[in-house]
């Protein structure tokens, strides 16, 4: 008994943990002033917002003998989402980050430098 | 001592709302978006903090076929970010 709650209250620290990332990163998203600068607060969001909390989710499944026989297959299925959105969010958000900057639909504005435009030759 | 599933049940209970606040958070930014990459950004971070909370509440509905709808709703919102950088940057969707 001692050991399953232990895993749970690991667990649940963890989604704590990314409950709080997920409010700063959505507060992040709204106060930050252009595209360039919410890319940060969407990388809270994804990382911290999804990746820990879906850990936790893993452990709190893990440890939850209530569930029975889908026990181990949700702490299992909970891991594999983990790594699987810890691969696919920062390679989604760059692809992102790059066309928008090649494109010019995003605008730094309060610009002080852009050294990426200026390597690359000012835009198309 | 309370029992474990009454805890576990209470916690994911409270987590509800604060996900559904930065759920609206989110789609606040995604609806004022000046720019098309702002509201792909802001429906990107939403849809993978959606996953893990349609993870977490299929521990609260001991359902674990949400997992499934959760791994295909991250895979989906990638192919997304994936399409629009593609038409941003050279006009083309992949065909």
């Amino acid at each position: 008994m001692g050991f399953d709650y232990i895993l749970v209250i690991i667990g649940e620290v963890l989604i704590a943990i990314g409950i709080f990332c997920d409010l700063v990163a959505s507060i992040g998203m709204l106060r930050f002033p252009n595209f360039y600068v919410r890319l940060h607060a969407a990388t809270l969001g994804t990382i911290g917002g999804a990746v820990v909390p879906l850990i936790g989710a893993a452990l709190v499944a893990a440890g939850s003998d209530f569930l029975g026989t889908y026990r181990w297959f949700m702490a299992g299925g909970a891991v594999i989402t983990a790594i699987l959105v810890l691969m696919l969010a920062p390679a989604g958000s760059h692809a992102l980050a790059r066309a928008a900057h090649r494109s010019g639909a995003a605008k730094v504005f309060p610009k002080i430098a852009d050294h990426l435009e200026e390597d690359r030759g000012g835009m198309k | 001592m309370i029992g474990l599933e009454e805890q576990v049940t209470t916690y994911i209970l409270y987590a509800i709302p604060i996900y559904m606040i930065a759920f609206s958070l989110y789609i606040v930014r995604a609806l004022k978006g000046p720019t098309i990459p702002d509201i792909v950004l802001a429906i990107d971070a939403l849809t993978y903090d959606l996953a893990a909370f349609l993870v977490i509440l299929s521990i609260f509905f001991r359902s674990p076929i949400l997992i499934a709808t959760a791994i295909v709703l991250a895979l989906w919102v990638y192919s997304l970010d994936i399409y629009v950088a593609k038409y941003l940057e050279a006009r083309e969707l992949g065909e």
